[in-house]
């Protein structure tokens, strides 16, 4: 009996590892290329990773109903990854096991790039992530050899809390800022760079409070900061509890202008804040306002196909899969060659010039994109009268 | 500052004591943890949106979100816990885990995944403007309303169990439920009846939070879920009185934790509290059984 049970599973392990065998043999013949997109699409974060699966699927449709790249289809295989650095640990070992996928788009937080970062430079696979903009990415994507696995078409937290701290000192003359920070890779590395400028420039920081994603309540910090008599307030997070800390300012009598960077550049943000998101301005690498014609274009089609506005995070991504496209098309469907293509885009004449501008990256996959700065008016996003390039 | 910091925490207390009182009335008659309850509390407040975008009126809505609330809690049990009742705990307690991942992403799928706001046009004008200023503190009358809303709900369940046929019915199947079956008590009805209660309650406390923080999303149930079981802890599990001093108490302690303490650790001051108190008093603030509390 028992021998027998032993003898049957042999068989079909046998079969199992045939079957397996025989698929992953195939896949060099198969007549569709595929790009994974990792990013969050449940859990908090899930409305980022819609918009980063818009981008993506927009260039991807184009590019198939063009004929596909050398006669084979590109698909994308979207994987959920809840914004969550284990769940992306996981998802990044099932991606570079499966040998049809040649590159990937993302991931679209910093905690979760970071955690699956290792994976990619490890078995050698390219991520160009349109939305990562944590600084120790920049360490921590190169192999043995310094080869650099991991691009982005984003810029990174220092330049934008740098360029805020800036922005508030210069241009907008004020001197008292309150920090408010989410208690992750992303905010506290936005707050360092932001509270190391506020320094240098002599700016007063008269508080520095943190929140968790998820949270709800935040008078507790707001009591505490408007104690601080600022006149600014810098939130370093994202739009679902930014535009709760805005809400909730207003209540508490905290009336000063809030800053953001890009996790703040959503409509959904004027959505839930309602007349307490009046006053922000934050940096977005992407103005619709500012953009060329192809950008034009580009903002009209999208929203013919998704009813919306167009966001940075689907512009940037459009023109991640563009790169990632481009890459397949030139040197095939072959990971390191991809890898080696991506590294060698280092000037703006090499670069890619996509809706979002010249995409090209440094020797450590970073991109030089400008910053530019939109604020919240009467319930709209409109360009802040001053930039700052 | 003090002061203002107080009303909010009080606040947040009243939401988390209503919760609270859930996860403690089901652990009272079936000695089950269900971690499903943050759901339903999530559930409550997006019903009464799918209400209200058909027009209706607020105070309709919220009263028809919360029986309907009230009967997805009873299916639950009928679906998912009754044919468990004589399992071992765990396998209830994995079902109940499981509930509450499928009823999350059922949301998702309804609804979306993004935050949404609660529609500011279905409330009165007035909700968000200042009802009471003293020197420096502030209370809105949106905060008057959850009080006296979770007070009276309160009340009114304190009447039920102590006063009521079917309320001494949940005592005594708290207390031995073979017994109260023996003694010709409906077991499954009084379970089915304290499974609505509880998820009526909690339905009102989700509907509260997204007027009182203008938002829902449908991963909201989760933290509160945490929040308001370590409430229940603290007032010790299975009392319903303790639920509501354990909700208020751990709401003022994270608030003024987070004011005076430190903001990183917010969440960790609560549970520091609900630990030091465990260690004290392992059974809680107010012991064990509903019975000899009620």
């Amino acid at each position: 009996m028992f021998g027998r049970n032993v003898k049957r599973m042999a068989v079909f392990m046998a079969a199992l590892g045939l079957a397996l065998g025989v698929s992953a043999g195939s896949a060099q013949a198969a007549d569709t290329i595929k790009i994974a997109v990792p990013s969050p699409y449940t859990g908090s974060a899930a409305g980022f990773g819609e918009n980063v699966k818009a981008g993506v699927a927009m260039k991807i449709d184009e590019v198939n109903a063009a004929g596909g790249v050398n006669g084979k289809k590109i698909e994308a295989v979207y994987l959920d990854e809840q914004c969550e650095p284990r769940e992306a640990a996981t998802v990044s070992s099932s991606i570079v096991n499966d040998p049809e996928i040649v590159g990937i788009v993302g991931h679209l937080c910093s905690s979760a790039h970071l955690a699956a970062l290792p994976t990619y430079v490890r078995e050698g696979i390219a991520a160009i992530s349109p939305t990562a903009t944590n600084i120790s990415i920049s360490d921590k994507n190169k192999d043995e050899q310094g080869k650099v696995w991991s691009f982005r078409n984003v810029y990174r937290d220092d330049f934008q809390g740098k360029f805020l701290a800036d922005y508030i000192d210069k241009v907008m003359g004020l001197k008292k800022v309150a920090v408010f920070y989410e208690n992750n890779d992303y905010g506290i590395g936005l707050k360092d760079a932001f509270v190391k400028e506020a320094k240098k420039l002599g700016l007063n920081v008269v508080g520095e409070e943190a929140y968790k994603k998820g949270d709800q309540d935040f008078t507790p910090q707001l009591t505490k900061l408007k104690g601080g008599a600022p006149q600014a307030m810098f939130i370093a997070g994202y739009y679902p509890e930014g535009a709760l800390i805005a809400d909730q300012a207003k209540k508490i009598g905290l009336n000063v202008p809030k800053f953001g960077a890009d996790g703040f550049d959503n409509a959904d943000y004027i959505k839930l804040g309602g007349a307490a998101a009046d006053d922000t301005y934050l940096t977005a690498p992407f103005l619709a306002d500012t953009a060329g014609p192809d950008a034009k274009k580009f903002i009209k089609d999208f929203k013919a196909k998704y009813n919306r506005e167009v966001d940075w995070m689907s512009a940037n991504a459009y023109d991640a899969a563009g790169m990632m496209v481009q890459a397949i098309a030139k040197v095939g469907p072959d990971r390191a060659k991809i890898r080696a293509y991506l590294a060698g885009m280092n000037t703006p004449e090499k670069g890619y010039k996509g809706v979002t501008g010249v995409n090209y990256f440094d020797a450590n996959g970073d991109c030089q994109k400008p910053a530019f700065v939109k604020m919240v008016k009467d319930g709209k996003f409109v360009p802040a009268p001053k930039q700052m390039n | 500052m003090f002061e203002q910091q107080l009303v909010n925490g009080f606040t947040l207390g009243l939401i988390y004591a209503l919760i609270a009182v859930g996860y403690t009335m089901v652990y009272g008659v079936i000695e089950l943890i269900n971690f499903a309850h943050g759901e339903i509390y999530m559930l409550g407040a997006f019903l009464t949106l799918s209400f209200i975008s058909t027009g209706m009126p607020l105070a309709l809505a919220v009263v028809l979100a919360m029986l309907a609330v009230a009967a997805i809690g009873v299916l639950l049990d009928v679906i998912a816990y009754r044919p468990l009742r004589e399992a071992p705990r765990l396998a209830a307690l994995i079902t109940a885990i499981g509930m509450s991942i499928f009823l999350q992403n059922l949301a998702m799928i309804i609804w979306g995944s993004r935050p949404l706001p609660f529609p500011r046009q279905a409330l009165p004008a007035f909700f968000n403007e200042p009802a009471f200023t003293f020197s420096d503190v502030t209370i809105s009358w949106m905060q008057v309303i959850i009080y006296v809303v979770a007070l009276l709900l309160m009340v009114a369940l304190n009447l039920i169990i102590t006063k009521t046929r079917i309320g001494t019915a949940m005592r005594a199947l708290a207390q031995n439920r073979t017994a109260a079956a023996l003694m010709g008590i409906n077991v499954n009805r009084v379970i089915s009846f304290t499974f609505a209660i509880g998820s009526g309650m909690g339905a009102v406390a989700g509907v509260m939070v997204s007027m009182y923080y203008n938002t829902m999303y449908p991963t909201m149930g989760y933290l509160a879920g945490v929040k308001a079981f370590a409430a229940a802890v603290l007032g010790g599990i299975g009392s319903v009185p303790g639920a509501m001093l354990g909700g208020v108490v751990l709401g003022i302690a994270e608030t003024l934790g987070a004011g005076y303490i430190s903001s990183p650790y917010r969440d960790g001051v609560a549970y520091a509290v609900m630990i030091l108190v465990i260690i004290f008093r392992p059974s809680g603030f107010l012991g064990r059984s509903m019975v000899e509390k009620a």
